[in-house]
């Protein structure tokens, strides 16, 4: 062999003078026991097929130093994918002693030490301009859809459950039957919201208590919820001097309850799961695609509106149909309202924007409170013109009117600041990554 | 004696149950009983924290433990001032890590201007959050994003960065915001790193990080210990990241470790494979000293005082009898005794990596050469990957040799499993067959076990091994098999290399010394940078030898500063 090999060779056996040299440890000539790494590639003959994945480095670069060829080239060869990807000269590096090249090893390329080696490798590598095939990395999936899908359905099926079960009782196991289906249905709903895209997981939000709805802004939600259920009801019965019993779980009693904006909204988690799973990857394609935060900003609003207006017209027809298999008087557009206050309120919560969902469900709900309260307010001796705008709206639109007007003005407030948050690019920002552990 | 406050930073390591180098920080601190430690742990994981910590020696006064995994916003939201405060250190950090040829921190690559933005916008983050909190929020906000924007779209950013789309800058950020974590701790205060007098940095990286800001802000000195180096881990491990990411992580990573170097007091990298690439980061020579780790050599004396006494016909009864004595009933056979062909033992965790399939190829060779040779391959594999190569083997082995098989698979995990000391003393030659190693702990046992060794030239074997054993290249199945023939054919050569080999170890590699280093770095360190300790002694009511005198000689003009 030459005489570099030799050099390398005295500094490896060290103080031992009766060393290997004599071995032909690096004969150039691939031998006949070849190790199992190199996959039977004859790497003497051909170092440039071989893979990175087994440089074999000591045959091949010897047998490149032999031929006289230039065998920074062939090592090259041999490492290609890592030349063309590496980002600086210590990537490569890196890379390098990681297959086993060390100084020694680089003494043969006649260079001093791998830092070198490696830097020429980076110098001469010719880099392809960046694929734009290669759209950056596929969007964090969550878990698998069947599993949110089933989720986000447990809510619309409890309910149908327990409507049902509601029509086929009377007295006081129906009080029992309406306290457990309840309870049921809050449980779905939680179960709904914790996992899939109506979560927050997987995303790094920059809220004090991030993962989880403020109780607050989740009790007035049910609020609104629960004035769906019996708020008209009782708006109307307050107004014609009513009500003498507390509801029955009827529609034809002393304080009616509407059983279609319930179920219409249990269903809709359904389309809410899937509408916010929509925004997720469409966000996810904007991301990685967009060149820049403000044409990030630009599709994301659109993007937004689409959904919010799929989930209403979902909402609507949802209640269009509970309100015929019920037999129900109801006005789809306030729960189509409601609904689409809750979807934005959901977005702009698991997105780390607790404040504001929090302040306008609390608004809606002191509005609805309060023409409640105005209602009654307005029977006081001397006080009946407390009632006069509740009265004025419910005589020209239906006793409807109130949740709906409620409803679509938070939602339209929401809607609005969510098109200027969501479409900042730090809203969706990942979770940060584990730090580096091999050490 | 100079009783020595040390700030000890660690992160995803000691004092937790499951941490990396917990051992080697345990016998430091148990070691050094004559100083004051205080401990300051990042942890990594969840797992990691529920785990719970190992047992602390009473010298370690205090623990302070934060994560790094996680991090809570406080609350506090920054006004018009901080905001444009942030807004400014932000953009020079992030223009730091674009700035100049990409991501290439070695000497003279870099100009001088370049490292003062990274530094100084470095340490205004860290006073902001000291002073008004609320780093996390800042670092998680569109501000930030918008800076790491700008600085990728500016002219003369590197190819790579200016590809950067938006999920790109969204993962430098949350990266960035990850690492800047230790920014916002509380550690920082008089009491706490402020009135410690040296910090010792169980690692680089990010668990320097404390130790850089402890020194801007109370000029605490600071030694920093590398096992390994964290830049060449984050290389390995972002390989999967886009290039845009990869190119913004390896600059910060780069400047972050240049600015550890440079701040450092004294370095003390644990081989010379990390010592070359610390100069190579921009370490200066002068404050570099190599630390060997330390092992315990204690269960190896009993092989390794026998294996002394049998290279001279002269020792032989000295040996033999000194080894029962430390042995006790339990008597090791030494299988090769001078006259058999000789077994060739491996020891290690079983993994690709390790390059099995050149060691039972160069064994073939040697059977053909040395016939009664035999091949022990002691090992465990914990993971699936390392239990399917083990698999591979033992099939490949079974295909080599037909007939009676001369290789012999030991599981060390198991609970028969025979004593480690036991497996070495039983091997003629210690072999390491490895492609990719870093401190080869295995050689350095069969060294205390007085055996030769025959390894690959791979990480910090050449060094370890000095003249004492036979290196080949790796990935040689012929020069494995030639090296292992020679070495099985001349006992007395054997012997030879096995005494020399055990007296390298004892010297170099022992607890002992890894302990006598540190001790002798801390008092030289502390001695350097004496400011503190002497302002606070004459503050206080004298004491006499309270400080030595060298101290006050040494530090004059600091003590000035200071006061």
């Amino acid at each position: 062999m030459n005489g570099l090999d030799k050099r390398a060779r005295a500094a490896q056996g060290g103080g031992d003078p009766s060393g290997t040299g004599s071995s032909g440890v690096s004969s150039g000539v691939p031998s006949g026991v070849s190790s199992g790494v190199s996959s039977g590639v004859p790497s003497g003959a051909s170092p440039g097929v071989s893979s990175v994945v087994s440089p074999g480095v000591s045959s091949g670069s010897s047998s490149g130093v032999a031929s006289g060829a230039d065998p920074v080239k062939a090592l090259m060869l041999r490492h290609r994918e890592l030349c063309e990807r590496a980002v600086d000269p210590l990537e490569i590096a890196a890379g390098l002693e990681a297959h086993g090249v060390t100084d020694r090893t680089a003494a043969r390329f006649r260079h001093r030490d791998v830092f070198s080696l490696a830097e020429e490798m980076y110098a001469r590598a010719g880099r392809p301009d960046e694929e734009e095939g290669a759209a950056g990395p596929s969007t964090p999936a969550g878990p698998p859809p069947a599993r949110w899908a089933l989720r986000s359905l447990l809510p619309g099926a409890l309910c149908v459950g327990a409507v049902a079960a509601l029509r086929w009782t009377t007295g006081e196991l129906r009080l029992v039957v309406a306290v457990l289906g309840l309870l049921a249905v809050v449980g779905a709903v939680r179960l709904a919201l914790g996992r899939g895209p109506l979560s927050s997981e997987g995303r790094s939000v920059p809220g004090p208590h991030d993962w989880r709805t403020p109780p607050g802004a989740r009790t007035w939600a049910y609020l609104l919820v629960g004035y769906a259920l019996m708020g008209d009801g009782l708006l109307h019965t307050g107004l014609v001097g009513g009500p003498d019993d507390l509801p029955d779980g009827g529609q034809y009693g002393d304080w009616p309850v509407t059983l279609t904006p319930l179920l219409a909204l249990g269903l809709s988690c359904v389309p809410a799961a899937w509408t916010a799973h929509l925004f997720r990857t469409g966000v996810g394609r904007k991301l990685a695609g967009s060149r820049g935060l403000e044409e990030f900003a630009a599709t994301a609003r659109p993007l937004l509106l689409g959904v919010v207006a799929v989930h209403l017209a979902a909402v609507s027809g949802l209640s269009v149909l509970c309100a015929v298999l019920l037999d129900e008087h109801s006005t789809p557009a306030a729960t189509a309202a409601l609904g689409a206050l809750l979807l934005i309120a959901r977005l702009l919560t698991v997105h780390g924007f607790t404040h504001a969902p929090g302040v306008v469900l609390r608004a809606v709900g002191w509005t609805e409170i309060a023409s409640v309260c105005l209602v009654f307010a307005g029977r006081l001796p001397g006080c009946g013109v407390l009632a006069g705008p509740v009265e004025t709206v419910v005589s020209v639109w239906g006793e409807h009117a109130v949740p709906l007007l409620a409803c679509a003005a938070g939602a339209l407030v929401l809607l609005v600041h969510a098109c200027r948050r969501l479409a900042l690019a730090s809203a969706h920002a990942p979770a940060a990554p584990r730090p580096p552990s091999d050490r | 004696m100079l009783r020595v406050r040390i700030g000890l930073l660690t992160e995803g390591g000691y004092p937790y149950a499951r941490g990396e180098a917990r051992l080697w920080c345990d016998r430091l601190v148990r070691g050094l009983g004559q100083h004051e430690f205080r401990l300051y742990a990042l942890s990594r994981d969840r797992e990691q924290e529920r785990a719970g910590w190992v047992d602390v020696p009473a010298q370690v006064t205090q623990v302070r433990t934060a994560p790094l995994w996680t991090a809570e916003v406080d609350g506090a939201w920054y006004g018009r001032r901080a905001r444009r405060r942030f807004a400014e250190h932000y953009g020079d950090l992030a223009a730091g890590l674009c700035a100049g040829p990409a991501g290439a921190p070695g000497q003279g690559a870099r100009s001088p201007q370049e490292a003062d933005r990274f530094r100084s916008a470095l340490y205004g983050l860290a006073e902001l959050a000291r002073e008004e909190g609320g780093m996390v929020a800042a670092l998680r906000s569109e501000e930030a994003v918008r800076a790491l924007e700008r600085v990728c779209r500016a002219p003369g950013a590197p190819r790579a960065a200016r590809e950067a789309r938006v999920t790109d800058l969204l993962l430098v950020g949350a990266h960035l915001e990850q690492a800047l974590r230790p920014l916002s701790l509380d550690w920082y205060a008089e009491g706490e790193l402020g009135s410690v007098d040296l910090c010792h940095a169980a690692a680089g990286g990010l668990a320097a990080l404390p130790g850089l800001l402890a020194r801007h802000f109370h000029g605490v000195p600071l030694v920093v210990t590398e096992y390994g180096v964290p830049l060449r881990a984050h290389y390995l491990g972002s390989a999967d990241a886009p290039p845009a990411v990869r190119a913004l992580l390896a600059a910060f990573h780069g400047r972050l470790a240049a600015e550890v170097y440079r701040s450092a007091a004294m370095l003390t990298p644990g081989n010379t494979h990390v010592r070359r690439w610390q100069e190579r980061c921009g370490a200066d020579r002068s404050k570099v000293r190599t630390v060997y780790p330390g092992m315990s050599a204690a269960r190896f004396a009993a092989a390794g005082e026998r294996a002394g006494g049998r290279s001279g016909a002269a020792h032989m009864a000295n040996g033999a009898h000194m080894a029962d004595v430390a042995d006790g009933a339990h008597v090791v056979h030494a299988a090769d005794g001078g006259t058999g062909p000789g077994t060739l033992v491996w020891v290690g965790r079983i993994e690709p990596s390790k390059d099995l399939v050149t060691l039972l190829h160069a064994f073939a060779a040697v059977r053909q050469r040395v016939p009664g040779a035999r091949l022990r391959i002691a090992g465990s594999a914990p993971d699936p990957e390392g239990a399917a190569y083990l698999l591979h083997c033992e099939e490949l082995a079974g295909r080599l040799f037909q007939g009676d098989p001369p290789v012999e698979f030991v599981d060390m995990s198991g609970p028969a499993a025979p004593g480690l000391a036991d497996v070495y003393a039983r091997g003629a030659v210690i072999v390491l067959s490895s492609v990719v190693e870093g401190f080869p702990v295995s050689v350095v046992e069969a060294m205390f076990s007085g055996r030769a060794t025959v390894s690959t030239d791979v990480g910090a074997v050449v060094e370890v091994v000095g003249g004492t054993g036979l290196v080949v290249p790796p990935r040689d199945p012929r020069a494995l098999a030639d090296a292992c023939v020679a070495l099985l054919r001349d006992p007395a050569r054997r012997d030879r290399l096995g005494a020399a080999a055990r007296a390298r170890a004892m010297e170099l590699f022992t607890v002992e010394q890894n302990v006598a280093a540190f001790h002798r770095i801390y008092l030289e360190v502390a001695g350097r940078c004496p400011a503190r300790r002497i302002a606070e002694a004459d503050a206080a009511e004298p004491r006499p030898f309270a400080v030595p005198a060298e101290l006050r000689v040494a530090g004059a003009e600091s003590v000035e500063v200071t006061r």
